[in-house]
């Protein structure tokens, strides 16, 4: 198999298609995630096998896969051509490669098969840099435990994003769901450049008991073949970026999954009309030493 | 921006010395009084001033329509027409007003054309049609001193439509130029573009009048006459030739149609139908020029339609709140340009043709029996001197006064009257309103120090070098030639006929929303507006070089 649908079970297979996407796999059988798809390691070795893997070619059988699937997708999506992210996800035994190598390479925001095939051997390339050869040859390990497999993902048209904390990161209340938004697709808020909005959620009776509505400068959107940083309208600045049935929905999303992993998360999330789609969840890691002693 | 919101500590402004006034009352002090050079730019006669000052009046009205903290006086003093804007609230309610009076034009703002067509437009056609029912020749003096009344009382009806109508169009514009600018800045005219190119009551009569000059073209006699009389002989010059009749008549179902306006703003300028000089002035330069309107408008609407396609394309990638914002203020900005045109045809045209009609038959009355020397005479009256004196017996002599009043008026319009008297309260604080007033009326240029250049604000593209025709007013209008720079203090839409023959041009008034602005885009000739200075600083013959685009004039000799 060197392409599994995120919600098959057979993406579930750490060794194939890498933790992160895995267990992305077992969220999308239950909740609203984007739809996508994973090549494999088999696709990545069926590219590494041919030629000895060349940053220009993409081995025919394979491309004409990859075609057919970004067909479906686009039959999922129901959008002639749906805006993907190329995501890496590299495999290796022992995790400390995987690290290292390829574990970022994401490109946002392609439309069209040819682009995302570029993007995939991008990825897959990115395994064969001289940085990365430096590393593996100092580290000692082995050629072959290193492996790609790599997500294409429909890129949700997000309206506001928002990074979801079922338990309160900063106070560490576990009573209360903690939410950060702006406008736009989620970069600004995870990287920093912009100060969203803070809404704090009772959870016992999901009533928002605070919300700071900062003013939002800039927000990331989708720009021709990527994403750009580009200044937010003053009409929408000082603006709430989510309602309070939207705030709502959200908590309740965090709670459900707290509830289903046994440990607080933080979810990265994202509105596109009044569809709320999950794009990711971790474990709070600063709560952790609480959960401990 | 500074001290947005915090209003500073009133100041009593101090009087100028040549323009003395006398407060009615101590809160009429207390009013930050300021003069409208881009409408009221000169001194008028009583008539005339209490007839705008009930029109600003609207003003008020159309403000506690969309209840805003705000209320309007207006009132001449030695003749000229002030008008003062000032809060209606303690200032620590004032804010929340404001957000409330948002909320409440932007309702308006998103349902412009349906309220024009289904009230607006209904409302001021009906007024028109009683008015025009009345037989104002065939009147008896007693009905005519009804009929003032009530037509005082319409006019002003109308001029709170009139504000009803222009409040929510120039922010609805203020808006989408706003919107925009703060998504791609590229460029003081690109967001123009996208409300461009609309047909409008304006670029209507202005085709009219090139058609009927294409029809004076045609016609080798019509042409020659034009050619070889001025604007003054050129109507008994026609009446002597078959063709030249022929034409006589066409023009006359064009003053017919179209001729029901002033020839400039108020009652006291005489219409078209009355003098049709400046149609004749106006024809005369368009039998020299080509052109082909109908496709120059096609053209700009074509431009819209790309600078729209292209803002839709880059938004595709955003939140739907900034593309619903778009299409939600695109909608109101393609009725809002078309209605900051057409408000002023029905209203400031015909509606007010209407009512000069009238105070025109009852100058003529009074005249008559001798309270006045002449009809035009009835200008220099208040309403509360001519209702009492209509039909009375014996009829009262107010000869004396008028001619004290015109003497006094003439000494005031050779005054530099003061821009702000009464109380200066800060700048206001930023609003929608504000934000979209600084751009219909322009902020003051601020003059670079430079000898040979005057500054002004940006109002339509390109540049331009020519000779420069300093035309003060319309009766001036036949100065300018085809190709030549058009400087004005002010243009009113009476003025748009010019800029056909205008290539470029430059007021002392006005932004890059003002009517001139507005029209010059339309026209496609650079313009230089509100520099404050132009008429005063450009010498009428000089070669200067408009920068539209920079907002910028300069003195080549």
């Amino acid at each position: 198999m060197t392409i599994v649908w995120l919600d098959d079970t057979g993406c579930q297979e750490v060794s194939r298609v890498g933790g992160k996407v895995a267990h992305l796999s077992r969220l999308a059988a239950e909740y609203q995630v984007p739809p996508g798809f994973c090549l494999t390691t088999s696709a990545f070795r069926e590219w590494a096998g041919h030629e000895g893997g060349s940053a220009e070619e993409f081995p025919s059988e394979l491309l004409r896969q990859l075609s057919d699937a970004y067909g479906e997708l686009a039959r999922r999506s129901d959008v002639e051509r749906p805006s993907v992210a190329v995501r890496s996800s590299a495999i290796d035994e022992d995790g400390r490669f995987a690290s290292f190598a390829g574990q970022y390479e994401t490109y946002l925001n392609l439309e069209g098969d040819a682009a995302v095939a570029a993007a995939v051997l991008r990825c897959w390339h990115s395994t064969r840099t001289e940085r990365v050869t430096e590393y593996r040859d100092r580290a000692g390990l082995a050629d072959e435990r290193l492996e790609m497999a790599v997500l294409v993902q429909e890129l949700v048209p997000a309206d506001s994003s928002a990074v979801i904390f079922s338990a309160n990161p900063v106070t560490q209340n576990r009573d209360e769901v903690v939410i950060n938004a702006s406008w736009g697709l989620g970069e600004s808020i995870v990287g920093g450049t912009v100060n969203p909005d803070t809404f704090t959620l009772d959870k016992r009776d999901l009533t928002v008991t605070e919300s700071k509505i900062s003013e939002k400068k800039v927000m990331t959107v989708r720009a021709r073949d990527g994403t750009e940083e580009v200044p937010v309208p003053r009409f929408m600045r000082s603006h709430p970026t989510l309602s309070d049935d939207q705030l709502v929905a959200m908590a309740r999303l965090a709670m459900r999954l707290e509830d289903e992993m046994g440990w607080p998360v933080d979810l990265e999330s994202a509105y596109c009309g009044e569809e709320l789609y999950l794009l990711q969840c971790r474990q709070i890691t600063t709560l952790t030493e609480l959960d401990q002693s | 921006m500074s001290d947005a919101g915090t209003p500073s500590e009133p100041v009593a402004i101090p009087p100028q010395e040549d323009f003395p006034v006398e407060w009615a009352s101590a809160d009429e002090e207390k009013i930050p009084w300021q003069l409208d050079l881009m409408h009221f730019n000169n001194a008028m006669p009583p008539l005339e001033g209490e007839f705008w000052a009930q029109f600003i009046d609207g003003v008020g009205l159309g403000m506690e329509h969309f209840e805003m903290p705000l209320q309007v006086a207006a009132k001449p003093f030695n003749y000229w027409l002030y008008y003062g804007v000032f809060p209606r609230f303690p200032p620590e309610q004032m804010e929340e007003q404001s957000k409330r009076s948002d909320e409440v034009v932007m309702a308006t703002i998103y349902r412009l054309q349906e309220r024009w067509d289904d009230e607006w437009l209904p409302e001021i056609k009906a007024q028109i049609e009683e008015w025009d029912a009345f037989d104002v020749a065939a009147a008896s003096t007693a009905d005519l001193r009804a009929h003032l009344s009530e037509m005082w009382e319409g006019a002003h009806r109308l001029a709170d439509i009139h504000f009803q109508i222009i409040i929510p169009v120039y922010i609805a514009l203020s808006l989408l130029d706003e919107l925009y600018n703060d998504l791609f800045s590229d460029g003081v005219f690109e967001s123009q573009k996208l409300f461009q190119g609309f047909d409008n009551k304006t670029m209507e009569v202005g085709r009219a009048l090139w058609d009927l000059s294409r029809k004076a073209r045609a016609s080798g006699g019509v042409r020659k006459i034009f050619e070889e009389h001025s604007p003054g002989d050129v109507l008994n010059a026609l009446a002597e030739s078959d063709d030249g009749r022929a034409f006589a008549k066409e023009l006359d179902d064009f003053l017919n149609s179209h001729g029901k306006r002033m020839s400039d703003w108020g009652i006291r300028h005489e219409s078209w139908i009355e003098d049709p000089s400046p149609v004749l002035v106006n024809l005369k330069d368009y039998i020299q020029q080509e052109g082909d309107p109908d496709a120059e408008l096609e053209e700009r609407a074509a431009e819209r339609i790309d600078a729209i396609t292209a803002v839709r394309e880059r938004l595709q990638g955003y939140p739907s709140h900034v593309r619903d914002e778009f299409e939600r203020l695109l909608k109101a900005a393609a009725t809002a340009v078309v209605l900051s045109e057409d408000h002023g045809y029905w209203i400031d045209f015909q509606s007010t043709y209407r009512v000069r009609r009238v105070i025109v038959e009852i100058g003529e009355r009074l005249a008559q029996a001798g309270t006045v020397a002449t009809a035009a005479d009835v200008f220099f009256l208040r309403t509360d001197e001519i209702t009492p004196a209509l039909g009375a017996s014996p009829a009262p002599d107010h000869t004396g006064v008028v001619e004290a009043r015109k003497k006094e008026m003439e000494h005031f319009g050779s005054v530099k009257p003061p821009l702000f008297m009464g109380t200066d309260y800060g700048p206001p604080p930023p609003d929608l309103l504000s934000t979209a007033l600084g751009k219909f009326f322009g902020a003051p240029a601020e003059q670079d120090n430079a000898a040979d250049t005057v500054a002004g604000n940006a109002g339509s593209p390109g540049k331009f070098r020519g000779t420069a025709r300093v035309v003060r007013s319309l009766d001036e209008a036949d100065k300018l030639g085809v190709g030549e720079i058009l400087v004005a203090e002010t243009t009113s839409p009476s003025w748009t006929p010019l800029f056909a023959t205008a290539a470029g041009i430059v007021t002392d008034t006005g932004g890059i929303l003002s009517h001139c602005a507005v029209v010059a885009r339309e026209y496609r000739i650079p313009a230089v507006v509100g520099t404050g200075v132009a008429t005063s600083t450009i010498r009428d013959g000089q070669t200067i070089e408009v920068d539209g685009d920079a907002g910028r004039v300069h003195l080549i000799d």
